[in-house]
């Protein structure tokens, strides 16, 4: 080609078209910055990941956990492998403490009730001068009338609630749906002990277990779940024999060797009646004081009238269910229970919570003194007291008969504030003492929330003051029911709060409170964690235990590393006397269940609630991680099931999905049927936890998805001698609503066929009989 | 004049052309330059800092700032804040210095992070990580190393002497510049890791 001066231009023109765009192919101006951060805390050095000890609060077991943080944001959290009671394991519950965190609906700052009560509608304000001022007016006011209820405390948190409630001249409640009030009670009356023991079944080699779902949510699962690992299969030890007698077949129930469905309120009849035979047959302990312990010639009569062919009829026990004679299987598990020793009783859920709980309690828990199981190996084992004087190792909850008359007292108009905290006694109190009204229609009531979430008590709240959750926050627990020494857990904010949310820690706004009030000599700190920290100078000065330290200041850092401090040498009574004649007077308190209501008709069912596995009473509804964690048996997930016998929901025309109406004396609610052969004929059980009104969309009910309240329907049934609900004194009735929905669960949707059986493989024996 | 005919063809041609081109100078960079669109040139930097005033004056170690680079994968940059460790009080011996110092401390007091030009790149799907290449170099129980073009290292060396073996002596450098004349290419990775007996696995360098 010539080179003309026209093809010059044209090639010099097509050169810096190409140049223009060989440009846009090059990196991008920014594309290759590395950029230096202003500050640099240690826990934000990029893509390395740091692991804090702290506690988890999403069960009232609260176990040591370890969280992983990356450049400052919290995102799995572990079993802490140092703390002595989870050992490194947790429940799946403590997983989703982080979904508390980063949760959508959490209460971003201070806010004032601008509707009617209770209608939901709020409007935000500050900290200073509004939150703040109108807390502390509200306090000046009415301080010495007020009622603050709680999460049941213990450790440092208790201490200062107990303080500043009597600072005001005020009244502090635990509050807790389904309380351990009977279980205390039972442990006081028999053991004399105030604090809850634990239960040594690693080296067990019979368990025995009256009504408590241990393995699933009864006071502390992962601690059992643990122990029963060993009991089953722990290296040189033979495989132990563990018995349920419990009137729902729970995840618990479906671990046992024999799940014994008793009639429910009959556990105490049962457990005497064994004791009957152990003592009629010499079978007890070597070195039990049978004569004392039973009460002379007058126990023994006592327990005659248990005798197992007494007793069989009344706990509804037929041979269909003990596979022969109830009488004689009645028998052979007393002599199993004796022989197999080291072997331990335990009881609590549904048998602590009739009208005679506390005699059903008392009268397992006693078994043990026959076994010689108490103090020793594989037995109940006792747990110190607090390793302060003034710190609470047990929490104080308020029981059915505290909040009837709190109800009154604001009903009355004597209570004019209202202070709550991690509690929400509306959700978890039945419908019939109608909290809600009284708190809706007290026109001098003056209600203040410190929750970070709305639910059915803070919606009625006229200020809501948001506190921290827990990974953001400082906190210590007393474990309870330690390991049978004395632990100190300890919690550190281990992540601060996202930039758009403005809360303050619940302690330390009762301090500021405090000082502002001139309170400050019962409550002198600063801040909840200078309380800790005094706290843990308190354990350095005491130079014993878990941590060797040579200055306060290093041991605060190793008590913060390792997430507590425990002192294994400092354990609780080896061995305690069983009160003279305990048999005797036991025996003397018996009494049948009652259920009041509806009656005994033969239209009507035992109702047999239980706590959810994930959402408990209801504590963790808001969590959406637990509301799809399947139900250990059932599978169902988001709803609010029924169990019944498969036979009976024939009988009744019921199938799976049908939404039945459960109704009492006192109301009426729904839930989809779940049949099942694993429930006696007369039992139905509904879980706790569903059904909140108001608050997150994960927690409350939504076209769809059946979600109810069990506690609507309770009779306010109370136990004997404790005052607590009796949540599993109620008899319902049930019928059908005529709707029906597809349940959410996640067994049977794939089909499951007995091999062989399927169409292709028929197909493939009739064309070739060789592989029949 | 070319006819009407071949006009088209010409601008196709011509198209072409500049494409190949294009493509032809990209390889070229690439297979010359260090890791690529570098040149090993020292790229300018909002503020400048001189390694030869902190590392070969006053000895402050590699991993005083670079505090990462023991730890994992990234050496990272230093946050301004540790900057301020010692420029809250120590001021510039020069004005320029000053200048410089201040840029910093402005940086610190009006929350601005800085961003500084990177001078080492590998290509996004390589995964290299600084701790394991410190912990081989400075293990005093292997008697015998070879460095990144082969040399043989019998003396154990520390932190500051082994980060020399690939980014060169940026202890006595004013301006931070690649090593010269290195290469840090895939055949430079795999050939070192041939000499010291280290896997070659794929998965080893690639994500």
């Amino acid at each position: 080609m010539k080179l003309t001066r026209r093809n010059f231009l044209a090639w010099a023109g097509l050169g810096a078209v190409g140049a223009v765009a060989c440009e846009g192919f090059g990196i991008r101006r920014g594309e290759l910055d590395i950029q230096s951060p202003v500050r640099l805390p240690e826990d934000l050095v990029r893509g390395s990941d740091n692991w804090y000890a702290s506690l988890c609060r999403t069960c009232p077991s609260c176990e040591g956990i370890v969280v992983r943080v990356m450049e400052g944001r919290a995102k799995k959290i572990q079993g802490n492998p140092l703390y002595p009671t989870n050992q490194g394991k947790t429940h799946a519950r403590c997983e989703a403490g982080l979904q508390a965190l980063y949760h959508p609906d959490r209460i971003a700052t201070p806010m004032r009730r601008s509707g009617p009560r209770g209608s939901d509608e709020f409007v935000p304000i500050k900290w200073q001068p509004d939150g703040i001022d109108s807390l502390r007016n509200a306090l000046r006011a009415n301080g010495s009338s007020s009622v603050m209820i709680t999460e049941p405390l213990r450790g440092h948190l208790g201490l200062l609630v107990e303080r500043f409630a009597s600072a005001i001249g005020g009244e502090h409640l635990g509050f807790e749906a389904i309380d351990n009030n009977t279980l205390r009670a039972a442990v006081k009356n028999v053991f004399q002990q105030d604090t809850l023991p634990d239960f040594d079944f690693d080296n067990s080699r019979f368990i025995l277990s009256f009504g408590a779902d241990f393995l699933s949510t009864w006071v502390s699962p992962t601690r059992y779940n643990r122990g029963y690992g060993e009991f089953r299969q722990g290296e040189g030890r033979d495989r132990g024999m563990f018995y349920q007698i419990d009137s729902r077949f729970s995840m618990t129930a479906a671990n046992a060797d024999k799940w014994l469905p008793v009639r429910p309120g009959w556990e105490g009849h049962l457990a005497l009646s064994l004791a009957q035979v152990i003592v009629s047959e010499n079978l007890q302990a070597r070195g039990v004081d049978v004569d004392t312990l039973v009460g002379g010639d007058s126990g023994i009569q006592a327990l005659n009238n248990f005798r197992p062919e007494t007793v069989a009829p009344l706990a509804g026990l037929t041979p269909e269910m003990t596979g022969g004679d109830p009488v004689e299987f009645l028998k052979n598990l007393a002599r199993s229970f004796a022989s197999n020793r080291p072997s331990i009783a335990i009881g609590g859920g549904s048998a602590g919570a009739q009208s005679n709980g506390l005699f059903n309690l008392e009268a397992i828990y006693a078994l043990n003194f026959l076994v010689g199981s108490v103090g020793g190996k594989g037995g109940v084992r006792f747990n110190p007291g607090s390793p302060w004087d003034d710190v609470p190792a047990s929490s104080k909850v308020g029981s059915l008969e505290d909040w009837t008359r709190v109800a009154e007292q604001i009903r009355s108009g004597k209570t004019k504030l209202l202070l709550l905290h991690g509690a929400d006694p509306v959700h978890g109190l039945p419908d019939s003492v109608r909290l809600r009204d009284a708190i809706a229609q007290a026109n001098d009531l003056f209600v203040v929330s410190f929750s970070p979430f709305i639910d059915d008590t803070s919606v009625m709240a006229d200020l809501i003051l948001p506190d921290r959750v827990s990974l953001e926050d400082w906190g210590d627990d007393i474990a309870e029911p330690g390991p049978g020494y004395q632990v100190v857990g300890m919690q550190q904010p281990v992540v601060n709060p996202l930039g758009d949310l403005d809360p303050l820690s619940f302690p330390d706004v009762l301090l500021t409170m405090a000082q502002e009030l001139g309170k400050e000599s019962q409550l002198p700190w600063a801040n909840f964690k200078a309380m800790l920290r005094e706290g843990s100078d308190a354990l350095f000065a005491m130079n014993r235990g878990s941590i060797e330290a040579s200055s306060a200041d290093e041991f605060w850092n190793n008590l913060l590393r390792r997430g507590g401090w425990w002192d294994e040498r400092r354990t609780g009574p080896a061995g305690v006397n069983a009160p003279d004649g305990l048999f005797r007077t036991i025996a003397g308190k018996a009494t049948g269940p009652d259920f009041a209501g509806i009656g005994m008709g033969s239209d009507s069912f035992y109702l047999a609630p239980f706590a959810h596995n994930t959402l408990l009473d209801g504590y963790n509804g808001h969590l959406p991680w637990l509301q799809a964690a399947p139900d250990p048996l059932s599978t169902v997930t988001w709803q609010t099931w029924v169990e019944l016998n498969d036979v009976t929901a024939k009988r009744m025309g019921v199938k799976e999905g049908d939404i039945l109406r459960i109704e009492s004396s006192k109301d009426s609610i729904r839930a989809v049927a779940y049949p099942t052969p694993a429930a006696p004929l007369d039992v139905i059980s509904v879980p706790f936890g569903q059904g909140r009104k108001h608050g997150s969309d994960y927690a409350t009910d939504r076209p769809g998805r059946e979600s109810s309240n069990v506690m609507d329907i309770l009779e306010t049934t109370l136990v004997k001698g404790t005052g607590s609900l009796a949540w599993a004194g109620t008899r319902v009735r049930v019928s059908k609503t005529g709707e029906s929905v597809s349940i959410s669960k996640l067994e049977g949707n794939a089909r499951a066929v007995e091999i062989g059986l399927t169409p292709a493989e028929k197909i493939i024996k009739t064309i070739a009989p060789e592989n029949a | 004049m070319p006819s009407r005919k071949m006009l088209p063809l010409m601008i196709a041609g011509g198209v072409v052309t500049v494409i190949m081109g294009f493509v032809v100078v990209v390889l070229l960079i690439s297979w010359f330059s260090n890791p690529p669109f570098g040149l090993g040139n020292a790229p300018a930097q909002p503020i400048a800092f001189p390694h030869t005033v902190h590392v070969a004056e006053n000895n402050i170690q590699c991993e005083f700032c670079h505090r990462n680079v023991t730890k994992g994968a990234a050496a990272t940059v230093p946050a301004v804040e540790t900057c301020l460790f010692c420029h809250k009080d120590i001021d510039g011996g020069t004005v320029t210095a000053q200048a410089e110092i201040d840029k910093v401390r402005t940086a610190f007091e009006t929350d601005t992070p800085i961003n500084w030009e990177r001078v080492h790149r590998l290509p996004d799907h390589v995964r290299f990580i600084h701790e394991a290449h410190i912990r081989y170099f400075t293990d005093e129980t292997i008697p015998v190393k070879y460095g990144i073009n082969g040399e043989e290292i019998t003396q154990s060396l520390d932190v500051a002497q082994t980060c020399t073996i690939c980014h060169g002596d940026v202890g006595n450098k004013t301006v931070v510049q690649p090593k010269i004349g290195q290469s840090l290419k895939m055949g430079t990775c795999v050939d070192c890791h041939r000499q010291n007996s280290v896997s070659t696995d794929c998965t080893i360098c690639h994500k």
